[in-house]
């Protein structure tokens, strides 16, 4: 029994290990690696299928239906109606994610110490990093890979004078530029949970079981023991065979920030903070018109970043190749006037930025389905530093030689030129005439001292129960400023050095 | 209903001398399989979508007519106002259709072609089953 996929109806699962680890994406597979080499004897339990590279999607359409969440269809509630995409498959997230790996500021291990009484992190979490980035070939985009869109970035970057104290590395061996990290690499290149930590765990004796959403974990008395659910089929979603796995000594709950909180609460935990602290860095882009074709589906997906205005402006900047199939959705209005804009494809670039906002959401339980609910949206601060970031990916796309941008923001022509970035500055801080995407997520149940303000300890076991450990984004109790994924392994491999 | 939703894809996608159209582009099949393949949540939020855009021209082209009813130049605009209108709720379900529909226009070997990229095989579906 090493990978138990799905199971039908009669055919049920009993089993035991030394631990069950919920979810098998960056912090699930980075948990259940360690456990592994300790010696320990690990189930992965994840809700998506495992599918191998020759199984990825070509079409965005596939990627939708094979490897994301719910379709990539969950979206914030409260005030916009922005997308939040997660993976639902074996390796989550790093399956469609582009790999961009950033070590965790050290303010970050200053804030989490200062406002959450977090300390002892720091050291272990950059020896975990040293490995990771060995052992997920971390390095510098191949300079054959860049494609024009991300060259034009940085030759900007310098015409502008920014300093980029980060250069871009990432979890790729030898990227071959396919713009295709959203649907999966097919061709290997990028280093995924489900080509590197998930087969390796496998490998050292431990049991993959996908297709196998845990619907609950299961307690005696205080004690998580093991958890329990139905196998779903990936193609029909019909459910099948009942699965009910024991941890002999800690279940490791990492399901995602919006996934982990709303399982916690189906299995009864009552704590105060379960839920609360949801963060994002939500992301907003500008494409830049220009007279030569950038095609920027040619190169890296996401081949420059900058860091310079992270500390200072609270926002990272970034290139993004986003499949033809998504840019229709992206440009404004409908009818001649698309297809216009449309048959300008080759010719426009997007640049994008993350925020480092600091408003607060929740994650829920829906009555009415399993997918969670996530109450979030932008005070003016965020909404402001958002509109500064656009402003400067104007100014870039400017000093890049765009004739005209489109900044896809309602109330605002639909393009402005080089001498009409004022009115990007003027643009009102309505967060519904925005167009914004969640993809880094934290919080819902965040690591802190006390039972009030949070859910686990800084260790990720949860107050009040034994043997039951949060090992995930949802612990990170503040934004970063940074891409995630790097501070989510390396806090879940900490998390289960020491449950080792 | 299917209908409703094939006719606001079209004046949301028309046939330009630029690009082909998405009616160039196998849309039947693929909304056969789209609404075969999405849960029933994306689906009705999809064709309230269109239903919504056939039924808002008095808010656009200031018309009491369905949209599918407008003369080709009236229906244009109101493809193109509907889009991008202030009316948030609005916005966000027409945006639905432009979502669905974009998938099947940007997969097009020919769309694509006149974009010098490559044809995309057809997905495999498969998955890890030992
Ligand atoms: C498009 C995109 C691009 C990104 N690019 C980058 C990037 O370049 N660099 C970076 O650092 N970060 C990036 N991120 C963010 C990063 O990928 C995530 O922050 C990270 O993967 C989150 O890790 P996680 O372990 O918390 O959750 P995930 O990686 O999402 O893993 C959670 C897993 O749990 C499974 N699961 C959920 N519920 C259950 C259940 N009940 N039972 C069993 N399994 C369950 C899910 O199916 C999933 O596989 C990107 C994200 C997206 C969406
Ligand atoms: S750009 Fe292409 S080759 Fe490079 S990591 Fe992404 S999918 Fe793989």
């Amino acid at each position: 029994m090493s990978h138990v996929p799905f199971r039908a109806r009669g055919e049920d699962v009993e089993a035991s290990f030394d631990f069950v680890v919920v979810g098998s994406g960056a912090g699930g597979a980075a948990a259940a690696v360690t456990l592994a080499r300790a010696g320990k004897t690990v189930a992965v339990v994840e809700a998506g299928a495992w599918r191998e590279p020759e199984d990825y999607p070509h079409s965005t359409y596939g990627a939708m239906r094979d490897l994301m969440d719910d379709w990539g269809t969950q979206a914030t509630v409260g005030q916009a109606l922005w997308p939040v995409v997660q993976a639902r498959t074996v390796g989550g997230t790093t399956v469609i994610n582009s790999a961009i790996c950033v070590r965790t500021p050290v303010d970050i291990f200053r804030q989490w110490e200062a406002e959450h009484g977090i300390s002892g992190l720091e050291t272990k979490m950059f020896a975990s990093m040293d490995r990771l980035e060995k052992d997920l070939a971390v390095g510098p985009v191949p300079t054959a890979s860049w494609g024009k869109s991300n060259l034009m970035a940085k030759k900007a970057e310098h015409a502008l004078g920014w300093a980029n104290p980060h250069p871009m590395l990432r979890y790729a061996n030898e990227c071959g530029g396919t713009s295709q990290c959203l649907q999966g690499c097919r061709s290997k290149k990028k280093q995924s949970m489900a080509v590197t930590y998930v087969p390796e765990v496998k490998q050292r004796g431990g049991t993959i079981f996908s297709s196998a959403p845990v619907d609950r974990i299961v307690f005696e008395g205080t004690r998580a023991v093991g958890v329990s659910g139905r196998f779903v089929h990936p193609q029909t979603t019909q459910k099948g065979g009942a699965f009910t796995l024991r941890a002999r000594h800690a279940v490791v709950v990492a399901a995602s920030v919006t996934h982990s909180p709303v399982l916690l609460m189906r299995s009864g935990l009552k704590l105060q903070a379960l839920g609360k602290f949801f963060r994002a860095h939500p992301g907003f882009g500008v494409f830049g018109c220009h007279d030569e074709p950038v095609d920027m589906n040619v190169g890296t997906t996401q081949g420059w970043a900058s860091m310079a205005f992270r500390e200072s402006h609270g926002f990272k900047l970034e290139t993004l190749g986003i499949p033809l199939e998504l840019v229709a959705s992206r440009l404004a209005g409908g009818g001649t006037l698309l297809m216009e804009r449309l048959a300008q494809y080759r010719n426009i670039a997007l640049w994008t930025l993350t925020t480092r906002a600091e408003s607060i959401g929740s994650v829920h339980r829906s009555p009415f389905s399993p997918r969670p609910v996530i109450r979030y949206g932008l005070d003016k601060a965020d909404m402001a530093r958002a509109r500064h970031g656009l402003v400067m990916l104007a100014k870039q796309h400017f000093a890049a030689g765009a004739r005209s941008i489109l900044p896809g923001i309602i109330g605002l022509p639909e393009e402005l030129g080089p001498d009409q970035v004022k009115l990007l500055e003027e643009a009102p801080l309505d967060p519904r005439r925005y167009i914004a995407v969640l993809t880094h997520l934290f919080g819902g149940c965040v690591m802190g001292q006390t039972e009030k303000t949070s859910v686990t300890d800084g260790l990720g076991r949860v107050h009040g129960t034994q043997g039951l450990v949060v090992a995930d984004a949802s612990v990170i109790p503040t934004n970063l400023g940074v891409n995630p994924q790097h501070t989510i392994m390396a806090l879940a491999q900490v998390f289960a050095e020491a449950l080792v | 209903m299917l209908w409703l939703l094939r006719s606001a894809i079209v004046m949301t996608y028309p046939r330009t001398p630029g690009l082909p159209g998405i009616e160039d582009c196998a849309l039947d099949e693929y909304l056969a399989r789209f609404k075969k393949e999405t849960g029933w949540i994306i689906w009705l939020g999809t064709i309230t979508g269109a239903l919504l855009f056939h039924l808002t021209p008095l808010l656009t082209v200031y018309l009491p007519l369905p949209a599918f009813l407008l003369p080709s130049k009236l229906g244009d605009l109101h493809a193109r106002r509907v889009m991008t209108t202030r009316i948030y709720l609005l916005r966000q379900a027409v945006w639905l259709v432009k979502l669905c529909a974009g998938l099947c226009w940007g997969a097009d070997p020919e769309v694509r072609r006149r974009f010098a990229l490559a044809p995309l095989p057809k997905d495999p579906g498969t998955w890890r089953r030992t």
